[in-house]
């Protein structure tokens, strides 16, 4: 019977046309809240002053210029060897964990596959509450059941759910205060990425990019989640320049002139053109503005039923924080028929311009394997770095039968956060090489259903690895590389200790020395380590985080741990 | 084998009724088990086992046999009856059932080369590791082996042409490769 009111609820959200709703909470399963720590407010300021925040978490990617670099040192490269398990709280999914652990006052909120929410105390990982969504009829995502993490702001916790919501809980008892029907999951639309907090307001992008959506970046009053104000990542003119070439000059054997014809055939595919943005933007205080990653154009394969450069997809996108209006972008492929886009994070820091003067500037990992340098006032493109993965057949045109290139669709760099230790000026990065070929077929918009336009196959007897990556992003040149015995997925986390942290779908989470690459720790987590690690300290005791859970899109072996790591006395 | 369908749809007079106020779910569900069994264990091999399966992929499934994208000389004819609060309303009814067991066991080659071939097809990235699937992802694990070497077939011919991607993917593996997929997955 609950159920049944719970599906009524779904239809009723959808009639309501994207209607904010105050829900009891009473229709939902919710742990009892205790009175362990201070549980009461995120501020702006503590947000805004995160980078220099030794105690906290307070961000996906630890700060909105979003560096993941934890500014505390007692973990350090002399003592890291006495890294050991803390605690380890084991939650009710055993799926695909792609969290990214918040911390506030002692207070570790992390989600899972399937849209649970979990508060634990981060000194004991005792649990205090645990919400869990019920899911609506039809959710439909690409790349597993995956959440990325909660924002904290005010006395509440925000998630983007697979059914297309966002939701705000009481971050004291895990009770739903409001929800809000982002979109219409029959047509393609999910969120997995955490949403940002910022100035009032919650920003969160869509999924989507597999089934021929309209990828955005909205914003939400925090209090109320009214909308604000909406950015289509793709535009009504969405032609673009007809660029014959990609961001680092090679040529994309695009025929422009049958595009042409088609374009005139067919009008302009903006809506059914994807352009769904996974991870969180980094959000410039200074200029109020922030910079976001749209991924791949819809149908992936298939560029016949999309004529043009297909802007915004595949681009580094900057626009008012204030309006949502559009300030500038970057596109690194147009039109692009590998769905080899952009999805991880966007990192705000400063950078050499090509006349050697510092300027603020903006980094992102594609998944072509390059770490692309951006300035950020005009998101004109720097440099490229050199390639992190073999590059092999770039850009054959998929073919029916199948064509191979390297990379294979997910990457190089997929979703997966960079981090950045601004004193060495270098960007970390996590890559895949997975050999595939690429098929493509026609077929029409089929209204929320997967629209690959053809398939992507691995080579299932070719070699699979990653590797751990630094980057200086101010000449383009790799500084150490270490190579992994599986392509590397979820998040990596540079700290002021000297060191990076980041974990391996066979189960281990490791610890390199930042400036040399040297392997310096590692545990076996039992299960993939495929998401961020975060870091905090609670009581004068600094914690290293991460979960591990395996992950779908590779096929890792699951689990359901959240493992926090602190030195041995 | 459309014969054999057409003769047991015939004899126990499938249809879903439009309703009245009074029909319970049982009621409309009735019918259904003339092919997919009253305990759930479907009682010809070609027709899939629906009980536990998931309500999105279910009534994904109802709205295209009444649009007919998916084309069935049986289900076509039951959907065209059902609006989306019958389709939502029955696909809820068959995932609360509890998913029988067929007691198909893998042979252990078919485990091997299932495994293989999933890792080409990425088959669990979308219907996860344990092949449950979730929502409008359908569980494979344990469905009837005839049936999924038959649909898995239908995809690749274009028979079943609903889901033009799987089409496009189905093509790419042999035959062989396809019915090995079915013995692999009927035994999870």
């Amino acid at each position: 019977m609950k159920s049944m009111n719970l599906r009524a609820l779904y239809m009723g959200a959808a009639a309501a046309a994207l209607m904010a709703t105050s829900i009891s909470a009473t229709a939902q399963e919710v742990g009892a809240g205790t009175k362990y720590g201070d549980m009461t407010t995120v501020s702006q300021d503590m947000l805004n002053r995160a980078e220099g925040d030794g105690n906290n978490f307070l961000h996906t990617n630890g700060n909105y210029d979003q560096t993941r670099y934890y500014p505390n040192s007692q973990i350090n490269t002399g003592n890291v060897g006495k890294l050991r398990p803390a605690w380890m709280f084991q939650t009710e999914v055993t799926e695909s964990l792609e969290t990214s652990p918040i911390v506030v006052n002692g207070i570790m909120y992390v989600t899972t596959s399937f849209n649970h929410v979990y508060a634990l105390n981060a000194r004991t990982g005792e649990e205090i509450w645990h919400f869990k969504h019920k899911i609506g009829p039809v959710a439909t995502y690409c790349c597993g059941p995956n959440n990325r993490g909660v924002a904290a702001y005010g006395d509440m916790v925000y998630m983007g759910t697979l059914d297309s919501k966002l939701l705000a809980l009481d971050a004291k008892t895990g009770k739903l205060i409001w929800e809000q029907q982002i979109a219409d999951p029959e047509l393609g639309y999910s969120e997995t990425m955490a949403p940002t907090a910022v100035n009032g307001k919650i920003l969160i992008g869509t999924n989507g990019g597999e089934y021929g959506i309209r990828g955005f970046v909205k914003a939400y009053d925090a209090k109320t989640g009214q909308l604000l104000w909406t950015f289509n990542t793709t535009p009504e003119d969405s032609t673009g320049v007809w660029a014959t070439k990609d961001a680092t000059g090679r040529d994309m054997l695009r025929d422009i002139e049958a595009e042409k014809a088609a374009l005139a055939a067919q009008g302009d595919p903006y809506k059914t053109l994807g352009g769904g943005v996974w991870q969180n933007p980094a959000v410039d205080l200074e200029t109020n503005r922030i910079y976001f990653l749209a991924g791949n154009p819809s149908p992936d394969l298939d560029g016949s039923l999309r004529p043009g450069d297909n802007l915004y997809t595949n681009s580094l996108i900057s626009v008012d924080l204030e309006t949502g209006k559009y300030v500038c972008h970057f596109q690194y492929i147009a039109h692009d028929v590998w769905d080899l886009d952009a999805v991880s994070p966007a990192i705000l820091t400063t950078v050499a311009d090509k006349d050697g003067k510092m300027v603020k500037g903006v980094l992102h990992g594609g998944k072509t394997g390059h770490v692309y340098v951006h300035k950020a006032d005009d998101c004109s493109l720097i440099r490229f770095s050199e390639a992190m993965v073999p590059q092999e057949n770039m850009w054959v045109l998929p073919t029916k039968e199948g064509a191979r290139m390297l990379p294979g669709a997910n990457g190089g760099v997929e979703w997966s956060p960079m981090t950045v230790d601004e004193s060495k000026g270098l960007v970390y990065a996590i890559n895949l090489h997975q050999p595939m070929t690429y098929h493509v077929e026609s077929s029409p918009y089929p209204s929320g259903k997967l629209w690959l336009g053809g398939a992507f196959k691995v080579i299932a007897t070719e070699e699979q690895w990653g590797n751990v990556t630094a980057v200086d992003y101010n000449t383009g040149k790799v500084r150490w590389q270490v190579k992994t015995a599986q392509p590397m997925i979820g998040g990596i986390m540079a700290t002021a200790g000297g060191l990076t942290f980041t974990g391996e779908g066979n189960g281990y989470f490791k610890a390199y020395d930042s400036g040399t690459g040297a392997l310096l720790w590692k545990f076996q987590a039992g299960a993939g380590v495929n998401a961020p690690p975060s870091s905090y300290t609670v009581d004068g005791q600094q914690y290293v985080v991460v979960g591990a859970g395996g992950n779908a899109q590779l096929k890792f072996k699951r689990g359901n741990s959240i493992i926090a790591f602190t030195l041995a006395d | 084998m459309k014969l054999k369908f057409f003769a047991a749809a015939a004899l126990i007079g499938l249809a879903v009724s439009p309703g009245s106020a009074q029909e319970t779910i049982e009621d409309k569900a009735k019918p259904c088990a003339a092919c997919h069994g009253e305990d759930g264990i479907p009682k010809m091999p070609e027709v899939p086992n629906i009980w536990g399966q998931h309500t999105g992929y279910l009534y994904i499934q109802l709205k295209d046999f009444k649009s007919k994208s998916r084309a069935s000389e049986i289900m076509n004819p039951i959907a065209d009856q059902l609006e989306k609060a019958d389709m939502l309303a029955l696909a809820q009814y068959f995932e609360e059932k509890p998913w029988p067991s067929t007691g198909y066991r893998s042979e252990a080659a078919d485990v091997i080369k299932g495994d293989t071939i999933d890792t080409a097809g990425m088959c669990s990235s979308c219907h996860l590791g344990t092949f449950f699937g979730d929502s409008v992802i359908p569980r494979l694990a344990g469905q009837t082996q005839v049936y999924l070497e038959r649909i898995l077939i239908a995809f690749k011919t274009r028979e079943r042409a609903n889901n033009a991607d799987k089409s496009s993917l189905m093509e790419t593996f042999a035959d062989e490769d396809l019915k090995t997929m079915s013995r692999y997955l009927a035994g999870l």
